[in-house]
């Protein structure tokens, strides 16, 4: 990280270089505080003709500048610095995705335990994990140099015992990886990189392992015992490689590095690090989501614990006729409140499967693709909650009331009735025509329990906040507080299941301008509006039987943020059911289109 | 002389006659009626054999006494002696003594069943009422032999009949549900579950897992159950490239073992991982043996130690020891005494029949894991029962009682 003296910071350029566009936005102080000016967009030039990545950025840059008035771009083509009255700026930025962005495959001894700590070491630096080998993943050797061989990583990444534990384990995969001489994918004179990040007692056999056909460092044990994770070390070096090695070799990006002013991050490892400062600094939980076209990112911060899982065949593009099979279509068909047979849903998906990039022109297009949102997040989710476990291979500690409560390790660490903040991002999320249609998808996908402030990155800034916060922790806070996110309001919905019509819980919103209360019976979901900006004291008397988060039938009162949408009051019950009869399903989700106002009548 | 005591005789005769004509006749004509000094017998009494039994049982069934006030209250309460004999007229030993009861009051006569009878020898049976200032009435008596048979149901066992109808109903039921592909949910073992945690914790630190399966021999079924579970602890050992060392304290529980461990290296693909040296026989001695392993655990510092089977006094001594040294662990035993122990120091413990349910949740065969829900409907039955019974007991007492005015 470099130094920066923050005090003469006003102005801040930063960009995000993905495989398609090239995002810029500007950040300037105005009175003191910190503020996203203005935004450009231009297409990634990372690619041939131009193959030098440094053409989209500076395209996207002139845009900004155009609508700032201010100079950015110098005659010679760069990055006008410092900023002086209507030129220039006092730092550049950027993050990057572009070719597919960092792609990694990670090696350890036992699945579930160091193999399962190097991929979340991966997936936190911001990487795409390829593949993850280990002793027990019931491939026979032949079969595991043959994988490494086709995947052709940017990186591999090999952990495995603790310090002082198996050594011939480790030797054993270094043995797999030796033989399968793997290719990078960019640069074919450049040695592959890999990191050793296990047994420290090992290292000198690794090291005797590897011929110099392979660039190895080795960092610190990231398990040095089972009972704690060291991911840092091992992330830091995947940086530092992606710079050197990944980065150095893709067309233009030497010429990028030259020009930030603090190290390119990958665009995923970007928008972990704004959410794990903002969980940090609000003490708060968070889950972030961005569903891609291809994939979708889940993002989340429990008791300060960041996890990170990319769910490689969940997005609505490319990887759409996935989630259709994954989710199955009487799935997708429930959440779709119209008079839509299976066929026609297949051949929505056929059509979306030929033109990929479309974007729905009719409401019936607009509600399919928001069903199929729905499932290809509430998957996601499943999957990330699959993966952010606490860690395995971890002693207990007992008493004899146990006896009936025991539970093994790698229990999952992700609790929707403690999550706090739930932020969108993603194409269907963020540009979804009314906010309600977002606010419904989270609820309905990732099922809030609780209180939970539902938020959404209004222009996809937060991998330049990301990055920013690396350099200027004040700046990148305040510019995700006032203008990354729109916030969209508050879920309030108990966990607990009862029969429709029932009492679900009491409620009375009290604060500036608004005096709500009432109840809300099983089944029922009505929203307030609620402004963006007002505080109001929210108290919730769940019935018997539910539960808001201090035990069943016990009230609970919290002061909550109103936002576009407003406060929304969810009486369905968690876990979500819907009802298995279609025409029931039907009407059901009819009556919460109608409560929630998603669509024209 | 001669012939004053002849004629008495005959009187004697003639006086006893009608009792043994009738057969099953009373002499109602000893004792006078009202007269406070007299009691007389109860008038009607007749013996069979008690259907549906072993043959064990007569039931008697006797009329009360004219004289009996029917008041369990009364000081002339008149309770009845009930006698038995092999022949008619001869020796009558004593086999009960009946006090009424309220519903005999009101039925008029008592139905008696007569326990510990000989099949098919012949009884004959004889009633005198008594009171409690000492007044006897005349017997009342059988004049006709009653013998017991056996039938070939016991009646007095019907419920277990049902119960045991509706249990092995619900195995068989539940093994052709298993066989016709349906699902049976078996709630997860947490023990089992962490077998591979324990073996990988072993694996990630390079140390061995150590596999004590009791200290009693093959004919203990705990030996047997442990000897399941051994099996997916090599299999996943042998899966993870983990050593298992298997100490014993019998000799044919380590043959056992050894044949055990062979079979799960061959089906995980690695029979040439398979090491026979690390299964071997300690000593018979139950103390002898906790020391070893003691020694052997401190030395070597096993990363995951599995104690399965039959325990004693070493429970505790073997579970602390494993836990000093940081190892996960892992128990099982059907012994309640040393379960609070396993459960304290163990990282997880199956309780008592989790241990023998292990082998259906391990192989996943239709007819274990039917017959296993099929004994859960059975602990289901008698659960219920329980309560039931509790609750009608509870709600008698304080009938009873007056609490309910």
């Amino acid at each position: 990280m470099i130094s920066v003296d923050t005090n003469n910071i006003n102005v801040i350029l930063a960009t995000d270089c993905g495989s398609t566009t090239t995002k810029a936005i500007l950040i300037e102080k105005i009175d003191g505080h910190y503020r996203q000016t203005f935004r450009g967009e231009a297409p990634t030039t990372v690619e041939e003709p131009a193959a030098d990545v440094t053409m989209g950025v500076v395209n996207a840059v002139t845009e900004v500048g155009e609508l700032a008035n201010r100079r950015l771009i110098d005659d010679n083509g760069n990055i006008i610095r410092p900023a002086t009255d209507g030129e220039g700026c006092d730092i550049y930025i950027s993050t990057s995705s572009a070719g597919g962005g960092l792609q990694m495959m990670v090696a350890g001894v036992v699945r579930e335990m160091t193999a399962a700590s190097a991929k979340r070491a991966a997936l936190g630096a911001g990487a795409i994990v390829m593949d993850v080998i280990a002793s027990n993943d019931k491939r026979l050797p032949h079969e595991q140099i043959q994988r490494i061989r086709e995947l052709r990583p940017d990186m591999i990444l090999i952990s495995g015992g603790t310090d002082g534990g198996t050594t011939t384990h480790v030797v054993k995969i270094a043995e797999l990886v030796a033989p399968a001489k793997p290719q990078p994918r960019f640069g074919g004179e450049y040695r592959m990189p890999v990191i050793y990040a296990g047994n420290q007692d090992a290292a000198p056999l690794v090291e005797r392992t590897f011929d110099d056909s392979i660039d190895l460092s080795v960092v610190p044990n990231l398990r040095p015992v089972l009972e704690r994770e060291n991911l840092g070390p091992a992330r830091d070096r995947i940086h530092d490689l992606f710079l050197e090695h990944v980065m150095a070799h893709a067309p233009g990006y030497e010429k990028l590095m030259e020009w930030t002013d603090a190290p390119i991050m990958p665009t995923p490892g970007a928008v972990g690090n704004i959410l794990q400062t903002i969980a940090e600094q609000q003490n708060i939980n968070a889950v972030g989501v961005d569903i891609g076209g291809a994939t979708t990112d889940v993002f989340s911060v429990f008791d300060k614990t960041f996890n990170r899982t990319v769910s490689a065949n969940l997005g609505m593009s490319y990887s759409i006729s996935n989630v259709c099979a994954e989710a199955t279509m009487p799935t997708i068909l429930q959440w779709v409140h119209l008079e839509m047979d299976e066929r026609e849903l297949r051949n929505r998906v056929k059509n979306k499967m030929i033109r990929p990039t479309t974007i729905p022109q009719t409401l019936e297009a607009l509600i399919f693709e928001q069903a199929v949102a729905r499932e290809a997040l509430r998957l996601a989710y499943i999957q990330h909650k699959e993966f952010a476990t606490t860690l395995q291979g971890v002693q207990q500690q007992r008493t004899v009331g146990d006896t009936f409560s025991q539970q093994t390790g790698g229990q999952t660490i992700v609790d929707n009735m403690a999550l706090d903040l739930l932020v969108a991002s993603g194409g269907v999320l963020s540009h979804a025509p009314r906010m309600q249609q977002t606010a419904a998808m989270l609820i309905d996908a990732f099922e809030p329990e609780g209180i939970t402030t539902l938020a959404k990155d209004s222009i996809f800034m937060m991998p330049h906040l990301g990055v920013l916060a690396q350099v200027h922790k004040q700046a990148a806070l305040e510019v995700f507080e006032k203008d990354c996110l729109i916030y969209l309001g508050t879920c309030v919905a108990p966990r607990g299941q009862g029969k429709p019509g029932k009492p679900c819980f009491q409620f009375s919103l009290e604060g500036d301008g608004i005096n709500e209360q009432g109840n809300i019976t099983v089944g029922d979901l009505r929203c307030i509006p609620f402004a963006s900006g007002v505080r109001a004291k929210l108290r919730v008397e769940p019935a018997r039987g539910f539960d808001m988060g201090a035990g069943p039938g016990t009230a609970v009162e919290r002061e909550v943020k109103g936002g576009e949408v407003g406060v929304v009051l969810d009486g369905r019950g968690r876990p979500l059911q819907l009802p298995e009869n279609r025409e029931q399903c039907r009407k059901s989700i009819e009556q919460w289109v109608q409560a929630l106002g998603l669509y024209p009548d | 002389m001669e012939r004053t005591q002849e004629l008495l005789m005959v009187l004697c005769v003639i006086c006893l006659l009608p009792i043994s004509a009738v057969g099953q006749e009373v002499d109602t004509d000893a004792g006078e009626a009202g007269d406070p000094a007299s009691l007389r017998a109860p008038t009607e009494i007749s013996a069979e054999d008690h259907p549906w039994d072993g043959g064990e049982e007569i039931e008697l069934t006797f009329s009360l006494s004219p004289d009996d006030p029917k008041d369990l209250t009364s000081d002339d309460l008149v309770t009845y002696v009930v006698s038995r004999a092999g022949e008619y007229g001869g020796l009558y030993s004593e086999v009960a003594l009946v006090v009424p009861t309220a519903e005999d009051y009101e039925q008029g006569h008592i139905v008696y069943t007569v326990q510990n009878s000989e099949r098919g020898e012949p009884y004959f049976f004889r009633v005198q009422a008594t009171t409690l200032d000492g007044r006897t009435s005349p017997y009342a008596e059988t004049t006709e032999a009653v013998y017991s048979t056996r039938e070939w149901f016991a009646g007095h066992r019907t419920w277990l009949a049902i119960v045991t109808a509706l249990i092995s109903g619900a195995v068989i039921t539940f093994i052709l549900l298993a066989r016709a592909g349906i699902q049976l949910k078996i709630r997860k073992i947490a023990g089992l579950e962490a077998v591979s945690e324990a073996v990988g914790r072993a694996t990630e630190m390079g140390r061995s897992c150590l596999f004590v399966p009791g200290v009693q021999d093959m004919k203990d079924i705990q030996t047997i159950a442990a000897i399941t579970i051994l099996a997916r602890v090599a299999r996943t050992a042998a899966e993870y490239e983990a050593r298992v060392e298997v100490p014993t304290a019998r000799s044919l529980v380590m043959t056992a073992a050894r044949e055990t461990i062979e079979g799960s290296y061959l089906s995980a693909g690695r029979p040439d991982a398979y090491n026979e040296d690390l299964i071997y026989y300690v000593t018979d001695e139950q103390f002898g043996y906790v020391a070893y392993l003691s020694g052997m655990m401190v030395r070597e510092k096993p990363a995951a130690c599995f104690y399965m089977g039959s325990f004693f006094a070493e429970s505790l001594i073997l579970a602390e020891t494993g836990n000093s040294i940081g190892a996960i662990q892992i128990a099982g035993t059907a012994q309640p005494a040393q379960l609070p122990f396993f459960v304290a120091a163990c990282d997880y413990t199956l309780i008592g029949e989790e241990l023998f349910a292990a082998s259906a949740y391990l192989s996943g065969s239709s007819e274990e894991l039917g017959s296993l829900k099929g004994q859960d409907f059975g602990k289901l039955i008698v659960a219920v029962g329980i309560i039931v019974g509790c609750l009608i007991a509870t709600y008698h007492e304080l009938v009873n009682n007056g609490f309910f005015g």
